[in-house]
């Protein structure tokens, strides 16, 4: 309250004019805003760069701020140092936490115990794949057997099937044979009339209602 | 909006989730050589289909191959950054035996699992507050039993501070 009114918009606060704070922008001192926002507000004011420069600046020359040179040499060598030093304390601290993760990492893979449990399960698994090897030699063998037996079943069925037709034409023959002794033939044809003539055969025969055959009939 | 393919759950996040295969961190490629046809691929094909969504999703940085019809068994092969090679025999034997296998052999265990959560959930402390992404609470409003936010509902004119710095200036 005891400022001047001027100093007043350096108090820290809300912007008290947001709409002209872009036009007029804060002036030479961007970095001063009212607030301290952090807003990026132009220095260039009112004018874009390819306006001319007023009239009442015509004769202005600007001379940079003056500089002590004692002074701008104490200041630079205190800066080098308090930079040379700071840089320094980030390397080590940086180099201070890579050693920890690499430490950490290498820790964490190539334990022993961690190798021992590999190999461990290495082997168990070799044992599975045997294992399993075991089981399917095993299978391959059965069905080798399966096919063996297969075969050899329908080889024995084929042989008998064989038999028994071989069986079946030589019955046959053996019948021929058998009727062969009873056919007339151009020798006996004669003989044959002569015994047919001899003894005519009735072929007829009565059946009555209740199906018995009576052959009584009388050949004329 | 239809469902893709012939087992959509295949495609949810809850099923992928329930996948319990995470590689050790030396197995880089896992490589599967099956049969399409065949009595005995069948718990490869199983697998293939089943759990090995489940398995890349569990392990994204895993390279996983397929080969059909390549070979008369069915294998699988992993390849481990030692360039060690570890064969595991698969014919007729069902999906799950499948899985139980592989994960007892290079699965991590749950107990480095649970380790590896826990170290997880030391980096972020649940009681702070702050945005959605990182916290589960930005602001004390959102809390049931607390002063709701004011945007919302107004707050009584005792808490506000214009009533307040009114009262101070009057005494």
């Amino acid at each position: 309250a005891a400022m001047l009114p001027a100093l007043r918009r350096c108090r820290p606060g809300p912007v008290p004019l947001p709409a002209l704070a872009a036009a007029l922008g804060p002036g030479p001192f961007p970095g001063l805003c009212p607030g301290w926002s952090p807003r990026a507000v132009p220095a260039r004011g009112r004018k874009t760069r390819y306006d001319p420069p007023a009239k009442s600046k015509a004769g202005r020359v600007k001379l940079p701020p003056p500089v002590d040179p004692e002074e701008l040499l104490v200041v630079l060598e205190r800066y080098r140092q308090h930079r040379l030093v700071l840089s320094a304390l980030r390397a080590e601290f940086r180099a201070e936490v890579l050693q920890k993760k690499q430490e950490e990492r290498l820790a964490a893979e190539g334990s022993v115990e961690e190798l021992e449990e590999h190999r461990r399960l290495m082997a168990w698994n070799d044992e599975e794949n045997a294992r399993q090897q075991a089981r399917r030699e095993e299978r391959l063998r059965k069905q080798e057997e399966e096919e063996k037996r297969k075969k050899l079943e329908i080889a024995e069925k084929q042989a008998r099937k064989m038999e028994a037709f071989v069986e079946e034409k030589e019955k046959e023959v053996l019948q021929l044979q058998e009727e062969a002794k009873n056919f007339i033939t151009p020798e006996n044809l004669e003989a044959r009339i002569e015994e047919c003539l001899d003894n005519p055969r009735n072929y007829n025969f009565a059946i009555d209602k209740d199906g018995r055959i009576v052959k009584r009939t009388v050949l004329s | 909006m239809p469902m893709k393919g012939r087992f959509p759950v295949r495609r949810t996040l809850q099923y992928l989730n329930q996948g319990d295969i995470v590689f050790k961190s030396s197995v880089k490629v896992m490589t599967v050589n099956y049969n399409t046809a065949g009595e005995l691929s069948e718990g490869a094909r199983k697998f293939v289909f089943f759990n090995i969504p489940q398995i890349q999703y569990k392990n994204p940085w895993v390279q996983i191959m397929l080969f059909r019809n390549m070979t008369p068994s069915p294998f699988l092969r992993f390849y481990l950054d030692n360039g060690e090679q570890v064969l595991v025999d698969v014919e007729d034997k069902t999906n799950k035996e499948i899985t139980e296998h592989v994960k007892k052999i290079l699965g991590k265990n749950k107990e480095t699992l649970e380790k590896e959560e826990r170290e997880r959930k030391k980096l972020s402390h649940p009681a702070n507050f702050g945005p959605k992404k990182y916290h589960l609470r930005e602001c004390m409003c959102e809390i049931e039993g607390q002063v709701s936010c004011p945007a919302f509902v107004p707050l009584p004119k005792e808490m506000r501070g214009k009533y307040k710095a009114a009262m101070k200036n009057e005494a």
